[in-house]
């Protein structure tokens, strides 16, 4: 197992793009290589040695057995894991925009805040949040057909508005609030929400949400019956008519 | 500069294969040069490709941009010395567009349809397309003047009409889209078919086709009339593909060129009575084509993947999106057309597009005569224009064929006959119908051949056709074709090895056809009258200026009576 700690030398100011700290970069180079790795501020060709400080083990390991600690604030650093197929980053405080994005396979723990388009069309692995996450978590871009495909993301805290936009697979589960508009045009993923939400599930043609505490449910969802899960009781609805869609939305009663 | 000992493919003028060499002087190909050698030992040389058809320019460009943000991000690529950034798969940015035709090799491309209305953004895009020559043509089949010349059966305003058309847009030729459907789309309806008659104006689709051909043929213009055909894209319509061509072979053409090319085929070669029971009619045009000589074709190939839709066929597009659930743009242009986009996925394992790729091909191998189709994807109605290699070698290889159908929806072993088909083309059928013929459509005389005169616009490839099995060696053929070892442009060497080493500012061909004064005068009346009642802008408004075609190279025509034309 090797491990790799990065840690910023200064506060950042103008976002980093860091789509090279991942593991699939850092795996078959060495640490002098990495820190001369490229990361571009604002329009600003820079090296990653430029903003971090790099340590750890010098010896290469499979991508599987790369372990990446960013401990610091991050929440200015952009695309951390970007793509990344196997492997672990680690990060202790608050991270940037578009963290796991795309990603693959492997692991991505953040203790700390998430800001928007966590895992925006992920594919495989996991994503653990310690805090709370920004908007569109699993979303897909402008125009994308297709948000979060496969793997898993989990929020201790809240997370923001359009939370799964264009899910097509996958899973999100959220243990607290989510923003406005979770679940719009599911197709096929799955959600749960621990607390509380806003019209979830809009063009929603496949796929499930949960609801375990409120939420205010749209005029075009048909009320079906009544059910429990694990113990909670739920009113199950069907929809989005609108889209003639089957996706299922459940909403805990009382 | 002089090009060293490449092997020449130059059909237009007999040259098959011959170790030559080509001297270049001041842009042009002559006898004799001095200067740059470039080594060219072995390699396969040819003109410069022309896409006779290709929406490259234009309000419904752009419309599909705004429409596909994700489109954008796909293919993006930052500047360069020489290349300012490009983005964009089926709808690059100008920039792109360019860049993308000189690597392969090409150096002239045409827009396929402008309305006049829209002609200023149109030229402002071909304006910042770098390095190709390019030209637009200028759409008439809905247009309510031209119905109302045809309705009154006067050919000669008809022709003033076009006259004044082509120098109101900057226009090469005339353009039409299913005549008629336009107009009728205004009211939620359409034409089904050549003699349903168009609402309010009391002319069907074969009077407007058979009318606008022969004022074409008065003009003289250096293309014949280009014509996307009533009911594109709806299973059973290769019955009206062949009901048109029949309508128009009596009329007598008045250069030694075709009297219409029927654009991108495959979408008019269906049989069938709905998507159901859908099946290839390719032989049928293809024999159609076999026995007449009085229509050429473009493929309009199918490219599995991403494609954007974009037609003037506004009740096509509307039916697409509703078939596919996909997002619709629609467009009413005033007194001239109607307009759809819609980004749609051509999928391998979708029977219906399954069976659309192979139709594509069944027509170019069918047709014996390589003179009379146009290697096209409709970019980017088929798909984009930077698969052009892809269809090559699926043309050049029957085992490349074999790979694919193995791995397309099962469909098109029972309801298309290419499996079947053991025809592989040769670099001269490839160089035919991707330079020499639709040159010779289009009329441009400069461009597809490389004797004495023409424009040194010349593609050579990183392949030696002495030593290479296209059949066998598809990939390498692929390879070669995407990314050609040099693009010369009018004598200057504007790609290397697929990178760009020169932007070069390209010519806009248009037609200033002449028309007698008392025509243009009886024309005028008509005009001011709908400027007046019905158009949103005046009249003055109306045409492009000169700011706006910067570069022009402008092909006078017509009777020279023209200083009646203001």
């Amino acid at each position: 197992m090797r491990t790799i700690t990065l840690r910023p030398l200064r506060a950042i100011g103008v976002p980093l793009e860091a789509e090279k700290i991942s593991p699939d970069v850092f795996a078959p180079l060495s640490l002098s290589q990495i820190r001369s790795l490229e990361a571009f501020q604002g329009n600003r060709r820079t090296l990653i040695a430029d903003h971090f400080k790099v340590e750890g083990d010098e010896a290469v390991a499979l991508v599987e057995e790369t372990t990446i600690r960013l401990e610091g604030d991050f929440s200015r650093v952009k695309r951390i894991g970007e793509n990344m197929s196997a492997g672990t980053i680690e990060i202790l405080g608050p991270v940037g925009m578009r963290a796991g994005s795309g990603m693959k396979g492997g692991l991505l723990r953040i203790n700390g805040n998430a800001d928007d388009w966590l895992g925006r069309e992920m594919r495989g692995g996991k994503i653990l949040v310690s805090k709370n996450a920004g908007n569109y978590v699993g979303s897909g871009y402008r125009g994308e057909k297709c948000g979060m495909r496969g793997g898993e993301i989990e929020i201790d805290g809240s997370a923001g508005a359009y939370l799964g936009e264009h899910m097509c697979g996958g899973t999100i589960h959220v243990s607290g609030n989510a923003g406005d508009f979770p679940g719009a045009v599911n197709q096929g993923g799955i959600i749960v929400i621990g607390g509380s939400t806003f019209l979830p599930g809009a063009e929603m043609t496949k796929g499930t949400i949960t609801v375990r505490g409120k939420a205010t449910v749209l005029p075009s969802y048909k009320k079906v019956e009544e059910i429990q899960i694990e113990g909670l009781a739920y009113q199950k609805y069907i929809g989005d008519l609108v889209e003639n869609g089957k996706g299922e939305l459940y909403v805990a009663l009382g | 500069m002089i090009i060293r000992g490449g092997i020449v493919y130059d059909p237009a003028n007999g040259i098959f294969g011959e170790e030559m060499d080509l001297c270049i002087d001041n842009g042009r190909i002559v006898e004799d040069a001095k200067g740059e050698v470039i080594d060219a030992s072995g390699l396969l040389v040819m003109p410069g490709g022309v896409d006779a058809h290709s929406h490259i320019a234009g309000p419904k460009v752009n419309t599909g941009r705004i429409m596909s943000p994700g489109d954008s991000r796909m293919g993006t690529e930052p500047k360069t010395a020489v290349c300012r950034p490009s983005t964009g798969y089926t709808v690059p940015n100008c920039y792109a567009m360019g860049y993308r035709y000189a690597r392969m090799g090409y150096t002239t491309a045409f827009e396929a349809a402008t309305p006049i209305i829209e002609s200023r953004h149109t030229h402002e895009e071909l304006e910042e397309i770098p390095i190709i020559d390019k030209g637009a043509l200028t759409l008439f089949g809905s247009n309510w003047e031209v119905m109302e010349c045809v309705r009154d059966k006067d050919i000669s305003k008809l022709a003033a009409y076009i006259s004044w058309g082509l120098r109101a847009s900057r226009g090469y030729g005339v353009k039409i889209v299913n005549p008629g459907g336009g107009e009728a789309w205004g009211f939620g309806s359409n034409v089904k078919g050549l003699y349903d008659p168009v609402p309010n104006f009391d002319v069907t689709p074969a009077e407007i086709i058979r009318a606008l051909a022969q004022a074409n043929e008065m003009l003289q213009l250096p293309h014949s009339i280009h014509l996307h055909f009533n009911n594109v894209g709806k299973p059973g319509n290769y019955t009206t593909a062949i009901e048109t061509l029949e309508l128009l072979k009596d009329i007598k053409p008045s250069r030694m060129r075709q009297i219409v090319h029927v654009a991108h085929m495959q979408f008019s070669a269906y049989g069938g009575t709905s998507w159901r029971d859908f099946d290839s009619q390719a032989p049928v045009i293809a024999d159609y084509y076999n026995t007449h000589n009085h229509a050429t074709m473009d493929l309009g190939q199918i490219i599995f993947g991403n494609a954007t839709t974009m037609t003037a066929d506004a009740p096509l597009e509307y039916g697409n999106a509703r078939l596919l659930h996909a997002k619709w743009s629609n467009h009413d242009i005033e007194l001239e057309e109607s307009s759809g986009v819609v980004p749609l996925i051509y999928g391998r394992k979708m029977p219906i597009n399954a069976i659309q790729w192979a139709i594509g091909l069944e027509l170019a191998l069918l047709t014996k005569d390589p003179w009379k189709v146009l290697m096209t994807t409709d970019h980017p109605n088929g798909g984009p224009f930077v698969n052009y290699p892809e269809v090559i070698a699926l043309l050049m290889s029957k085992a490349k064929r074999a790979e694919e159908i193995a791995t397309v929806h099962e469909l098109v072993t029972k309801r298309t006959t290419l499996p079947g088909i053991e025809r592989e083309m040769d670099w001269n059928d490839i160089t035919i119908m991707t330079r020499a013929a639709p040159a010779r459509v289009l009329g441009l005389e400069d461009k597809g051949h490389l004797g004495p005169g023409a424009d040194a616009d010349i593609s050579i490839y990183n392949l030696k056709p002495e030593e290479v099995d296209p059949s066998k060696d598809y990939k390498l053929v692929k390879n070669a074709l995407s990314l050609a070892k040099y693009t010369i442009k009018s004598g200057q060497v504007v790609s290397i090895d697929g990178e760009i080493t020169a932007t070069p500012e390209g010519k806009t061909y248009w037609v200033d056809a002449a028309v007698p004064k008392a025509d243009m005068d009886r024309l005028m009346i008509d005009l001011k009258a709908k400027f007046e009642r019905y158009y949103s802008i005046k009249m003055s408004n109306y045409m492009v200026q000169d700011a706006y075609v910067t570069r022009p190279m402008v092909i006078k025509t017509g009777e020279q009576v023209s200083e009646a034309v203001q």
